[in-house]
């Protein structure tokens, strides 16, 4: 019977909706982390009488015909890139990013990663790096004897250093943006790589057109919402248990037909 | 004299079909934009060889048609800038590689050439064709009648197109239907664009579950009415085939 796989289908999706929804609420306090959504879409419909087919030689055509579906798929998953709220840190290496925008993280592999996630630090020479000890592209490397960073909204970093009456720059942060953020590959730790469906990365100076703003001592939180997450879960779980009690139901047919001539 | 089991075995074909649709519907419950399916029954009346005054028709149940209610499913706030739904009757052009399909679901994204997509990657057709955007130049405002626009200027327009009867429209899957009836397709003058909002699915989960207990149950009778007319035969045979001296 077809009931039977197509409720397996259902349950199959639901399962992919929970697991997307506890990754969710796992990263709550993950810092620029982004929710992401299942979206499911139906599967193939199997015409037994075809719309549209000739019912006589008049011309006459079925207007509806029977199509029976077969199931529901996880289309996508969907990440919503809402902006996180702002936390503040008053660490002054936290950077948020304020709009559109990725900071650039060099990998160890020499392939160039992305992320919203700004609570950065500096390693053992001095070089602005993430929380994994990559470095952050173009390199800024704060000198041993500064005694104040600063970093503007517009990515410049600059230090005070003793015996120096005005504060020297020593870089700019830079910020990628993507025509298609949704499409960006999750590499896991906070960090994206560009794929084909994103587009190639346009580098950008923080608060040009279309590139978002920095703000020192803030990072982004997650745009996790627990109580959507929360009703999600719920949606989704009934719409399990009702999938399962379709089975019971195509179950319980398949055994009468199994009970004739008993 | 099999007439009933014949009866019944065609009242079970529609069950079973029916309850690959209810289990359609229910897998699908969750779907964006959605339309609960029907299966339409009806009565098919057949001569049957009844020489000596018995009755002279029997009716098999036979399915004709899947109807599909295409009533409002339920808006909900996405708050997703590229998320669209449809108020009232409509659909989004659609351009796949089998041709023009339409499509309710209106959660679309950006390609890599800043077109507007759906899921599945395909070209959504505003009243120009394709419609592209330059993210850099700001937001997108998509407004109530599709017209899209960022900042002060007007970048493309959505359309909705309806057509004459819904019901002609043949489902594809991936939320796509497709036109084979070519019925006349104009622009839909009730539709509204809400930007940020995806429309539910329209299934009722609680009229599901009953007719699937209905179906069911219904089944079960089928089987016994089944059982009991092969019990009449065998008590027939038994009882009129017994030579008495």
């Amino acid at each position: 019977m077809r009931a039977l796989r197509t409720a397996a289908t259902g349950m199959e999706a639901q399962q992919l909706n929970v697991e997307v929804i506890s990754n969710n609420i796992a990263n709550m306090n993950t810092v620029g982390f982004k929710k992401q959504r299942a979206e499911f879409q139906d599967l193939l419909y199997e015409s037994l009488v075809r719309p549209g087919a000739q019912s006589s030689d008049a011309g006459t055509v079925v207007p509806t015909g029977v199509q029976v579906g077969s199931g529901v798929k996880a289309g996508s998953t969907y990440r919503i890139l809402t902006q996180g709220s702002a936390t503040r840190t008053d660490n002054k290496l936290d950077v948020m990013i304020q709009g559109k925008g990725y900071l650039q993280v060099l990998m160890p592999s020499g392939e160039t990663a992305y992320t919203r996630a700004g609570n950065l630090s500096v390693n053992d020479q001095g070089q602005l790096c993430t929380p994994d000890g990559y470095l952050i592209q173009p390199s800024i490397t704060i000198p041993a004897d500064a005694t104040d960073v600063a970093i503007s909204a517009s990515g410049q970093v600059q230090v005070t250093q003793p015996g120096a009456s005005a504060p020297n720059q020593v870089g700019q942060l830079q910020l990628a943006t993507f025509l298609n953020e949704g499409g960006l590959e999750a590499l896991g730790s906070n960090l994206f790589a560009e794929s084909g469906a994103s587009g190639a990365a346009t580098i950008g100076t923080p608060g040009d057109i279309g590139v978002g703003k920095l703000l020192q001592g803030y990072t982004e939180a997650s745009n996790v919402d627990a109580v959507t997450e929360i009703s999600a879960l719920i949606v989704a779980q009934r719409a399990y248990e009702m999938n399962s009690k379709v089975i019971t139901a195509a179950d319980d047919m398949l055994q009468a037909t199994a009970q004739l001539k008993s | 004299m099999d007439n009933p089991i014949y009866v019944a075995l065609s009242r079970e074909m529609i069950l079973r079909r029916q309850m690959d649709i209810v289990a359609n519907n229910i897998a699908n419950a969750d779907t964006t934009a959605f339309k609960v399916e029907n299966l339409i029954v009806k009565a098919n009346p057949v001569q049957a060889p009844a020489p000596d005054g018995g009755p002279t028709t029997i009716n098999y149940a036979l399915d004709v048609a899947l109807g599909r209610d295409f009533g409002q499913g339920a808006l909900t706030q996405t708050g997703g800038e590229l998320d669209v739904a449809i108020e009232g009757d409509g659909f989004f052009k659609v351009q796949t590689a089998n041709g023009e399909r339409y499509t309710r679901d209106g959660r679309f994204s950006l390609d890599s050439q800043g077109r507007l997509v759906t899921k599945q990657g395909q070209p959504v057709q505003g009243d120009s064709g394709d419609i592209t955007v330059d993210v850099k130049k700001g937001g997108l405002n998509i407004a109530r009648d599709g017209t899209i626009s960022q900042g002060n200027e007007r970048v493309g327009k959505l359309v909705a197109v309806s057509f004459s009867d819904n019901a002609a429209l043949s489902k594809d899957g991936d939320g796509l239907y497709a036109n084979k009836s070519n019925l006349s397709a104009g622009p839909a003058q009730s539709a509204i664009l809400h930007q940020g909002m995806t429309e539910g699915s329209n299934v009722n989960p609680i009229l599901q579950i009953t007719n699937m207990i209905e179906v069911s149950r219904a089944y079960e009778r089928m089987s016994k009415m089944i059982d009991q007319t092969a019990e009449l035969d065998r008590q027939a045979i038994n009882t009129l085939g017994k030579v008495t001296s």
